[in-house]
Protein backbone atom coordinates (compact mmCIF):
# COMPACT_ATOMS: atom_id res chain seq x y z
CA UNK A 1 0.00 0.00 0.00
CA UNK A 2 2.65 2.65 0.80
CA UNK A 3 4.21 1.63 -2.66
CA UNK A 4 1.24 2.45 -4.12
CA UNK A 5 1.02 5.52 -2.57
CA UNK A 6 4.32 6.68 -3.82
CA UNK A 7 3.29 5.82 -7.06
CA UNK A 8 0.31 7.72 -7.03
CA UNK A 9 2.67 10.67 -5.87
CA UNK A 10 5.53 10.24 -8.70
CA UNK A 11 2.66 10.30 -11.13
CA UNK A 12 1.40 13.59 -9.39
CA UNK A 13 4.69 15.21 -9.86
CA UNK A 14 5.10 13.59 -13.64
CA UNK A 15 2.07 15.15 -14.31
CA UNK A 16 3.21 18.27 -13.11
CA UNK A 17 6.21 17.82 -14.97
CA UNK A 18 8.90 16.91 -12.44
CA UNK A 19 11.55 14.81 -14.68
CA UNK A 20 13.10 13.68 -11.35
CA UNK A 21 9.27 11.62 -10.72
CA UNK A 22 9.68 9.53 -14.47
CA UNK A 23 13.47 8.28 -13.17
CA UNK A 24 11.23 6.83 -10.12
CA UNK A 25 8.54 5.60 -11.86
CA UNK A 26 11.04 4.01 -14.16
CA UNK A 27 12.77 2.31 -11.25
CA UNK A 28 9.79 1.12 -9.98
CA UNK A 29 8.18 -0.40 -13.59
CA UNK A 30 11.12 -0.47 -15.42
CA UNK A 31 12.44 -4.39 -14.64
CA UNK A 32 8.42 -5.62 -15.00
CA UNK A 33 8.53 -3.61 -18.66
CA UNK A 34 11.94 -4.57 -19.63
CA UNK A 35 11.01 -8.50 -19.13
CA UNK A 36 7.92 -7.82 -21.65
CA UNK A 37 10.05 -5.73 -24.40
CA UNK A 38 13.05 -8.10 -24.58
CA UNK A 39 10.97 -11.25 -25.09
CA UNK A 40 9.12 -9.25 -27.85
CA UNK A 41 11.96 -7.92 -29.32
CA UNK A 42 14.43 -10.88 -28.74
CA UNK A 43 17.25 -8.88 -28.90
CA UNK A 44 18.60 -6.99 -26.06
CA UNK A 45 19.83 -3.73 -27.38
CA UNK A 46 16.50 -3.42 -29.15
CA UNK A 47 15.47 -3.84 -26.52
CA UNK A 48 16.94 -1.43 -24.51
CA UNK A 49 16.09 1.28 -26.62
CA UNK A 50 12.35 0.39 -26.91
CA UNK A 51 12.22 0.64 -22.65
CA UNK A 52 14.57 4.01 -23.03
CA UNK A 53 11.96 5.20 -26.01
CA UNK A 54 8.66 3.49 -23.60
CA UNK A 55 9.38 5.65 -21.05
CA UNK A 56 10.36 9.23 -22.56
CA UNK A 57 6.65 8.51 -24.17
CA UNK A 58 5.69 7.76 -20.39
CA UNK A 59 7.13 11.46 -19.64
CA UNK A 60 5.46 12.83 -23.01
CA UNK A 61 1.81 11.33 -23.05
CA UNK A 62 1.29 11.23 -18.67
CA UNK A 63 -1.51 13.38 -19.34
CA UNK A 64 -3.46 11.56 -20.82
CA UNK A 65 -3.27 8.62 -18.19
CA UNK A 66 -6.27 8.22 -16.24
CA UNK A 67 -6.72 6.69 -12.55
CA UNK A 68 -10.06 5.56 -12.84
CA UNK A 69 -9.34 3.76 -15.95
CA UNK A 70 -6.79 1.60 -14.66
CA UNK A 71 -3.47 0.75 -13.19
CA UNK A 72 -0.71 2.47 -14.03
CA UNK A 73 1.31 -0.04 -14.99
CA UNK A 74 -1.64 -1.39 -17.11
CA UNK A 75 -0.86 1.38 -19.05
CA UNK A 76 2.88 1.65 -19.68
CA UNK A 77 2.59 -1.82 -20.52
CA UNK A 78 0.61 -1.10 -23.42
CA UNK A 79 2.75 1.76 -24.38
CA UNK A 80 5.94 -0.34 -24.02
CA UNK A 81 4.79 -3.48 -25.67
CA UNK A 82 3.16 -1.11 -29.26
CA UNK A 83 7.13 0.44 -29.02
CA UNK A 84 8.32 -3.15 -29.31
CA UNK A 85 5.97 -4.15 -31.94
CA UNK A 86 6.55 -1.15 -34.15
CA UNK A 87 10.69 -1.21 -33.39
CA UNK A 88 10.40 -4.91 -34.26
CA UNK A 89 8.52 -4.24 -37.55
CA UNK A 90 11.07 -1.53 -39.08
CA UNK A 91 13.39 -3.83 -38.36
CA UNK A 92 12.14 -6.39 -39.99
CA UNK A 93 11.38 -4.04 -43.05
CA UNK A 94 15.08 -2.70 -42.78
CA UNK A 95 16.49 -6.54 -42.79
CA UNK A 96 14.36 -6.58 -46.12
CA UNK A 97 14.39 -10.42 -45.87
CA UNK A 98 11.69 -12.32 -47.93
CA UNK A 99 9.60 -13.37 -45.18
CA UNK A 100 8.28 -9.88 -43.60
CA UNK A 101 6.05 -11.94 -41.37
CA UNK A 102 7.05 -9.80 -37.50
CA UNK A 103 5.23 -12.46 -35.89
CA UNK A 104 6.83 -15.35 -36.96
CA UNK A 105 10.16 -13.52 -36.08
CA UNK A 106 8.73 -12.83 -32.55
CA UNK A 107 8.81 -16.77 -32.02
CA UNK A 108 12.43 -17.05 -32.56
CA UNK A 109 14.16 -18.58 -29.60
CA UNK A 110 15.47 -16.23 -27.03
CA UNK A 111 18.44 -16.23 -25.29
CA UNK A 112 17.81 -18.84 -22.53
CA UNK A 113 17.43 -16.56 -19.36
CA UNK A 114 14.19 -14.96 -21.25
CA UNK A 115 12.79 -17.81 -22.63
CA UNK A 116 11.38 -19.64 -19.88
CA UNK A 117 8.88 -17.82 -17.98
CA UNK A 118 8.68 -17.54 -13.56
CA UNK A 119 6.89 -17.17 -11.17
CA UNK A 120 3.43 -18.68 -11.08
CA UNK A 121 3.13 -19.31 -14.64
CA UNK A 122 5.25 -21.92 -14.27
CA UNK A 123 2.61 -24.05 -12.18
CA UNK A 124 0.37 -23.42 -15.18
CA UNK A 125 -0.31 -26.35 -17.45
CA UNK A 126 1.82 -25.89 -20.87
CA UNK A 127 -0.87 -25.09 -23.07
CA UNK A 128 -2.17 -22.20 -20.69
CA UNK A 129 0.71 -20.96 -20.51
CA UNK A 130 2.08 -20.82 -24.06
CA UNK A 131 -1.70 -18.97 -24.37
CA UNK A 132 -0.64 -16.64 -21.33
CA UNK A 133 2.74 -16.08 -23.36
CA UNK A 134 1.71 -15.48 -26.56
CA UNK A 135 -0.79 -12.60 -25.87
CA UNK A 136 1.32 -11.20 -22.91
CA UNK A 137 4.65 -11.51 -23.43
CA UNK A 138 4.88 -12.06 -27.32
CA UNK A 139 2.77 -8.73 -28.17
CA UNK A 140 0.21 -11.36 -30.13
CA UNK A 141 -2.99 -10.58 -30.83
CA UNK A 142 -5.87 -13.11 -29.34
CA UNK A 143 -6.18 -13.55 -33.00
CA UNK A 144 -2.65 -14.27 -34.51
CA UNK A 145 -2.03 -16.48 -30.87
CA UNK A 146 -4.91 -18.81 -31.97
CA UNK A 147 -2.95 -19.56 -35.17
CA UNK A 148 0.38 -19.65 -33.58
CA UNK A 149 -0.93 -22.23 -31.60
CA UNK A 150 -3.63 -23.82 -33.94
CA UNK A 151 -6.75 -23.85 -32.34
CA UNK A 152 -9.49 -21.87 -32.53
CA UNK A 153 -9.89 -18.58 -31.68
CA UNK A 154 -12.87 -19.80 -29.06
CA UNK A 155 -10.51 -22.38 -27.86
CA UNK A 156 -7.64 -19.50 -27.51
CA UNK A 157 -9.93 -17.57 -25.49
CA UNK A 158 -11.14 -20.39 -23.13
CA UNK A 159 -7.09 -21.13 -22.68
CA UNK A 160 -6.90 -17.63 -21.74
CA UNK A 161 -9.54 -17.51 -19.34
CA UNK A 162 -8.73 -21.03 -17.76
CA UNK A 163 -4.76 -19.59 -17.00
CA UNK A 164 -6.66 -16.57 -15.00
CA UNK A 165 -9.05 -18.62 -13.30
CA UNK A 166 -6.05 -21.10 -12.23
CA UNK A 167 -3.55 -17.88 -11.28
CA UNK A 168 -6.62 -16.35 -9.07
CA UNK A 169 -6.51 -20.00 -6.98
CA UNK A 170 -2.77 -20.18 -6.84
CA UNK A 171 -2.11 -16.34 -5.70
CA UNK A 172 -3.97 -16.23 -2.98
CA UNK A 173 -2.62 -19.75 -1.91
CA UNK A 174 0.82 -18.26 -2.45
CA UNK A 175 -0.07 -14.96 -0.13
CA UNK A 176 -1.13 -17.53 2.50
CA UNK A 177 2.19 -19.53 2.30
CA UNK A 178 4.16 -16.21 2.54
CA UNK A 179 1.87 -15.04 5.57
CA UNK A 180 2.76 -18.12 7.29
CA UNK A 181 6.29 -18.03 6.72
CA UNK A 182 6.65 -14.45 8.37
CA UNK A 183 4.51 -15.79 11.03
CA UNK A 184 7.06 -18.68 11.67
CA UNK A 185 9.59 -16.28 11.29
CA UNK A 186 8.56 -13.55 13.84
CA UNK A 187 7.58 -15.84 16.18
CA UNK B 1 -22.14 -3.55 -24.08
CA UNK B 2 -23.92 -6.99 -22.26
CA UNK B 3 -21.60 -7.77 -19.45
CA UNK B 4 -21.98 -11.90 -19.94
CA UNK B 5 -20.51 -11.07 -23.82
CA UNK B 6 -17.90 -8.97 -22.42
CA UNK B 7 -16.63 -11.83 -20.50
CA UNK B 8 -17.16 -14.70 -22.61
CA UNK B 9 -15.68 -13.02 -25.42
CA UNK B 10 -12.62 -12.45 -23.52
CA UNK B 11 -12.99 -8.54 -24.35
CA UNK B 12 -11.34 -7.68 -20.74
CA UNK B 13 -8.40 -9.25 -21.46
CA UNK B 14 -8.33 -7.85 -25.16
CA UNK B 15 -9.20 -4.16 -23.01
CA UNK B 16 -6.34 -4.56 -20.77
CA UNK B 17 -3.88 -6.12 -23.58
CA UNK B 18 -4.56 -3.06 -25.86
CA UNK B 19 -6.02 -4.72 -28.52
CA UNK B 20 -9.49 -3.68 -28.81
CA UNK B 21 -10.65 -1.31 -32.00
CA UNK B 22 -11.60 2.53 -30.53
CA UNK B 23 -15.32 2.11 -30.99
CA UNK B 24 -15.19 -1.45 -28.88
CA UNK B 25 -12.76 -0.16 -26.48
CA UNK B 26 -15.22 2.52 -25.40
CA UNK B 27 -17.99 0.55 -25.28
CA UNK B 28 -16.08 -1.68 -22.44
CA UNK B 29 -15.04 1.53 -20.62
CA UNK B 30 -18.29 2.49 -19.99
CA UNK B 31 -19.29 -1.06 -19.12
CA UNK B 32 -16.64 -1.13 -16.70
CA UNK B 33 -17.10 2.18 -15.44
CA UNK B 34 -20.95 1.58 -14.78
CA UNK B 35 -20.88 -1.91 -13.32
CA UNK B 36 -18.91 -2.91 -10.06
CA UNK B 37 -19.06 -6.18 -10.76
CA UNK B 38 -17.24 -6.02 -13.95
CA UNK B 39 -14.50 -3.33 -12.80
CA UNK B 40 -13.92 -5.99 -9.95
CA UNK B 41 -13.40 -8.23 -12.83
CA UNK B 42 -10.88 -6.11 -14.08
CA UNK B 43 -9.04 -5.09 -11.35
CA UNK B 44 -8.05 -8.42 -10.66
CA UNK B 45 -7.26 -8.86 -14.08
CA UNK B 46 -5.09 -5.86 -13.87
CA UNK B 47 -3.45 -7.18 -10.76
CA UNK B 48 -3.06 -10.74 -11.90
CA UNK B 49 -0.75 -9.91 -15.29
CA UNK B 50 0.90 -7.22 -13.57
CA UNK B 51 1.99 -10.02 -11.05
CA UNK B 52 3.12 -11.95 -13.89
CA UNK B 53 4.47 -8.94 -14.93
CA UNK B 54 7.05 -8.52 -11.85
CA UNK B 55 7.34 -12.17 -11.39
CA UNK B 56 8.91 -12.70 -15.26
CA UNK B 57 10.99 -8.80 -14.41
CA UNK B 58 14.72 -8.54 -15.75
CA UNK B 59 16.82 -5.87 -15.19
CA UNK B 60 17.89 -3.58 -17.94
CA UNK B 61 21.76 -2.30 -18.13
CA UNK B 62 22.11 0.96 -16.16
CA UNK B 63 23.18 2.44 -19.25
CA UNK B 64 19.10 2.45 -20.36
CA UNK B 65 18.37 4.71 -17.28
CA UNK B 66 21.54 7.02 -17.90
CA UNK B 67 20.23 7.25 -21.25
CA UNK B 68 17.19 8.32 -20.56
CA UNK B 69 18.05 10.83 -18.13
CA UNK B 70 20.14 12.33 -20.71
CA UNK B 71 17.56 12.21 -23.16
CA UNK B 72 14.88 13.80 -20.77
CA UNK B 73 17.12 16.35 -19.99
CA UNK B 74 18.33 17.39 -23.62
CA UNK B 75 14.99 17.26 -24.68
CA UNK B 76 13.83 19.54 -21.74
CA UNK B 77 16.90 22.04 -22.67
CA UNK B 78 15.37 21.93 -26.19
CA UNK B 79 11.56 22.50 -24.97
CA UNK B 80 12.97 25.14 -22.69
CA UNK B 81 15.20 26.81 -25.92
CA UNK B 82 11.92 26.32 -28.02
CA UNK B 83 10.02 28.34 -25.97
CA UNK B 84 13.08 30.90 -24.91
CA UNK B 85 13.10 31.44 -29.08
CA UNK B 86 9.62 31.85 -29.12
CA UNK B 87 9.07 34.19 -26.31
CA UNK B 88 12.43 36.15 -26.60
CA UNK B 89 13.83 36.90 -30.42
CA UNK B 90 17.44 37.02 -30.46
CA UNK B 91 20.06 40.19 -31.37
CA UNK B 92 19.67 38.89 -35.30
CA UNK B 93 15.92 39.72 -35.15
CA UNK B 94 16.15 42.61 -33.63
CA UNK B 95 18.85 43.48 -36.10
CA UNK B 96 16.39 42.66 -39.02
CA UNK B 97 13.51 43.74 -37.55
CA UNK B 98 14.86 47.37 -37.08
CA UNK B 99 16.68 47.62 -40.93
CA UNK B 100 12.91 45.94 -41.97
CA UNK B 101 11.65 49.19 -39.84
CA UNK B 102 14.44 51.56 -41.18
CA UNK B 103 13.42 50.67 -44.63
CA UNK B 104 9.71 51.09 -44.15
CA UNK B 105 9.83 54.06 -42.93
CA UNK B 106 12.58 55.20 -45.85
CA UNK B 107 9.97 53.63 -48.67
CA UNK B 108 7.15 55.78 -46.86
CA UNK B 109 8.89 58.86 -46.71
CA UNK B 110 10.29 58.33 -50.54
CA UNK B 111 6.54 58.07 -51.18
CA UNK B 112 5.03 60.92 -49.35
CA UNK B 113 8.01 62.75 -51.58
CA UNK B 114 7.08 61.55 -54.42
CA UNK B 115 3.38 61.80 -54.11
CA UNK B 116 4.24 65.68 -52.87
CA UNK B 117 6.27 66.15 -56.35
CA UNK B 118 3.57 64.60 -58.18
CA UNK B 119 0.61 67.04 -56.47
CA UNK B 120 3.66 69.50 -57.16
CA UNK B 121 4.12 69.14 -60.87
CA UNK B 122 0.20 69.13 -61.20
CA UNK B 123 0.34 72.28 -59.44
CA UNK B 124 2.80 73.43 -61.60
CA UNK B 125 1.37 71.84 -64.95
CA UNK B 126 -1.99 73.42 -64.28
CA UNK B 127 -0.32 77.08 -63.41
CA UNK B 128 1.88 76.55 -66.43
CA UNK B 129 -0.98 75.98 -68.65
CA UNK B 130 -3.00 79.40 -67.21
CA UNK B 131 0.21 81.40 -67.65
CA UNK B 132 0.12 80.33 -71.08
CA UNK B 133 -3.33 80.70 -71.40
CA UNK B 134 -2.81 84.12 -70.49
CA UNK B 135 0.22 84.62 -72.58
CA UNK B 136 -1.25 83.81 -75.75
CA UNK B 137 -4.55 85.89 -74.79
CA UNK B 138 -1.75 88.79 -74.20
CA UNK B 139 -0.04 88.21 -77.35
CA UNK B 140 -3.40 88.03 -78.76
CA UNK B 141 -4.19 91.77 -76.99
CA UNK B 142 -0.51 92.98 -78.20
CA UNK B 143 -0.92 92.34 -81.33
CA UNK B 144 -4.75 93.89 -81.41
CA UNK B 145 -3.06 96.57 -79.81
CA UNK B 146 0.27 97.11 -81.72
CA UNK B 147 -2.24 97.08 -85.09
CA UNK B 148 -4.60 99.51 -84.02
CA UNK B 149 -2.02 101.78 -82.93
CA UNK B 150 -0.06 101.22 -86.46
CA UNK B 151 -3.45 101.72 -87.90
CA UNK B 152 -3.96 105.12 -85.62
CA UNK B 153 -0.86 106.67 -85.97
CA UNK B 154 -0.36 105.43 -89.75
CA UNK B 155 1.08 108.96 -91.44
CA UNK B 156 -1.32 107.98 -93.86
CA UNK B 157 -4.24 108.25 -91.16
CA UNK B 158 -6.58 111.31 -90.89
CA UNK B 159 -7.83 111.95 -87.60
CA UNK B 160 -11.77 113.69 -87.18
CA UNK B 161 -13.34 114.55 -83.77
CA UNK B 162 -16.60 114.17 -83.94
CA UNK B 163 -18.31 116.45 -81.45
CA UNK B 164 -22.25 115.90 -80.44
CA UNK B 165 -24.58 118.64 -80.94
CA UNK B 166 -27.24 120.32 -78.64
CA UNK B 167 -29.42 116.37 -79.18
CA UNK B 168 -26.09 114.97 -77.13
CA UNK B 169 -24.01 117.90 -76.14
CA UNK B 170 -21.53 115.66 -74.51
CA UNK B 171 -20.98 113.14 -76.75
CA UNK B 172 -17.52 112.63 -78.44
CA UNK B 173 -16.26 110.43 -80.62
CA UNK B 174 -13.25 109.95 -83.05
CA UNK B 175 -12.92 108.80 -86.35
CA UNK B 176 -9.74 107.55 -88.03
CA UNK B 177 -10.11 107.39 -91.83
CA UNK B 178 -7.03 105.87 -93.73
CA UNK B 179 -7.82 106.57 -97.73
CA UNK B 180 -4.73 104.38 -98.97
CA UNK B 181 -6.11 101.56 -97.09
CA UNK B 182 -9.51 102.24 -97.06
CA UNK B 183 -10.61 101.45 -93.55
CA UNK B 184 -12.39 103.47 -91.18
CA UNK B 185 -12.23 103.03 -87.18
CA UNK B 186 -13.60 104.57 -84.66
CA UNK B 187 -13.46 105.23 -80.84
CA UNK B 188 -17.06 105.33 -79.37
CA UNK B 189 -15.82 105.42 -76.20
CA UNK B 190 -17.03 108.92 -75.85
CA UNK B 191 -20.90 108.53 -76.95
CA UNK B 192 -23.07 109.26 -74.03
CA UNK B 193 -25.06 105.78 -73.08
CA UNK B 194 -28.58 105.00 -74.88
CA UNK B 195 -31.92 103.24 -74.07
CA UNK B 196 -32.06 99.16 -74.50
CA UNK B 197 -34.02 100.27 -77.42
CA UNK B 198 -31.88 102.71 -79.61
CA UNK B 199 -28.26 102.50 -81.13
CA UNK B 200 -25.91 104.72 -83.11
CA UNK B 201 -25.07 104.33 -86.36
CA UNK B 202 -22.55 106.22 -88.34
CA UNK B 203 -23.69 107.25 -92.31
CA UNK B 204 -21.33 108.85 -95.08
CA UNK B 205 -22.55 111.56 -96.82
CA UNK B 206 -21.75 110.84 -101.02
CA UNK B 207 -23.56 113.30 -103.34
CA UNK B 208 -26.18 114.07 -101.11
CA UNK B 209 -27.33 110.51 -100.22
CA UNK B 210 -26.26 109.09 -96.79
CA UNK B 211 -24.42 105.58 -97.34
CA UNK B 212 -24.83 103.03 -93.96
CA UNK B 213 -21.27 102.48 -92.75
CA UNK B 214 -22.33 100.19 -89.69
CA UNK B 215 -23.92 100.04 -86.33
CA UNK B 216 -21.76 101.67 -83.60
CA UNK B 217 -21.60 99.77 -80.33
CA UNK B 218 -20.75 102.45 -77.51
CA UNK B 219 -18.28 102.44 -75.09
CA UNK B 220 -15.72 100.71 -76.86
CA UNK B 221 -12.34 101.89 -78.25
CA UNK B 222 -12.28 100.37 -81.52
CA UNK B 223 -14.57 99.70 -84.06
CA UNK B 224 -14.22 99.26 -87.45
CA UNK B 225 -16.20 100.29 -90.21
CA UNK B 226 -17.00 100.58 -93.92
CA UNK B 227 -15.14 102.56 -95.82
CA UNK B 228 -17.38 104.46 -98.15
CA UNK B 229 -15.74 106.23 -101.05
CA UNK B 230 -15.71 109.65 -102.54
CA UNK B 231 -17.75 110.54 -98.83
CA UNK B 232 -17.79 114.08 -98.31
CA UNK B 233 -18.87 113.93 -94.39
CA UNK B 234 -19.46 111.63 -91.87
CA UNK B 235 -22.46 111.55 -89.41
CA UNK B 236 -23.70 109.72 -86.77
CA UNK B 237 -27.58 109.28 -85.80
CA UNK B 238 -29.82 107.62 -82.89
CA UNK B 239 -31.75 104.70 -84.85
CA UNK B 240 -34.03 101.97 -83.25
CA UNK B 241 -31.79 98.54 -81.80
CA UNK B 242 -30.31 96.82 -85.26
CA UNK B 243 -29.84 99.63 -87.35
CA UNK B 244 -32.36 101.38 -90.55
CA UNK B 245 -32.36 101.76 -94.08
CA UNK B 246 -32.03 105.28 -94.22
CA UNK B 247 -31.08 107.66 -91.44
CA UNK B 248 -33.58 109.42 -89.22
CA UNK B 249 -32.04 113.11 -89.93
CA UNK B 250 -33.66 114.69 -86.73
CA UNK B 251 -31.43 112.21 -84.53
CA UNK B 252 -28.14 113.40 -86.42
CA UNK B 253 -26.59 113.78 -82.94
CA UNK B 254 -22.88 114.81 -84.83
CA UNK B 255 -20.89 115.16 -88.23
CA UNK B 256 -17.72 116.07 -89.73
CA UNK B 257 -16.71 117.53 -92.97
CA UNK B 258 -13.97 115.34 -94.75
Amino acid sequence: MQSKEIHVRLIKRLKEGDKSALLGLYDAYSKALYGVVVRICDREDVAQDVLQESFVKIWQKIHTYDPDKGRFYTWAYRIAKNTALNAIRKRSALIQTDDLSVYNHKTADLPKDYSELNGVLKKLEPHHQRAIELVYFKGLTHREAHEEMEVPLGTFKSYVRQALLQLKEVYPKQLLLLLLFEMMGNG
Amino acid sequence: MDKKKILEDGLLEQYLLGELDDKTLQMVEIAIAGDSDLRAHFDLLEADFERIAFENAVDPPLSVRQGLETQVSEMNEEKHLRSLSNSRPNTSFWFAASIAALMAFGAAWIYNQWRASEENLKTLETQTAALQERLSKLEENYEETNNRYQQINNPNVVPLVLVGNSKSPSSRATAYVNHQTKEVILNTKGLSALDEEHTYQMWADVAGEMINMGVLSNNRDYVLLRYIEDAESLNITIEPVGGNDHPTVENLISNVVL
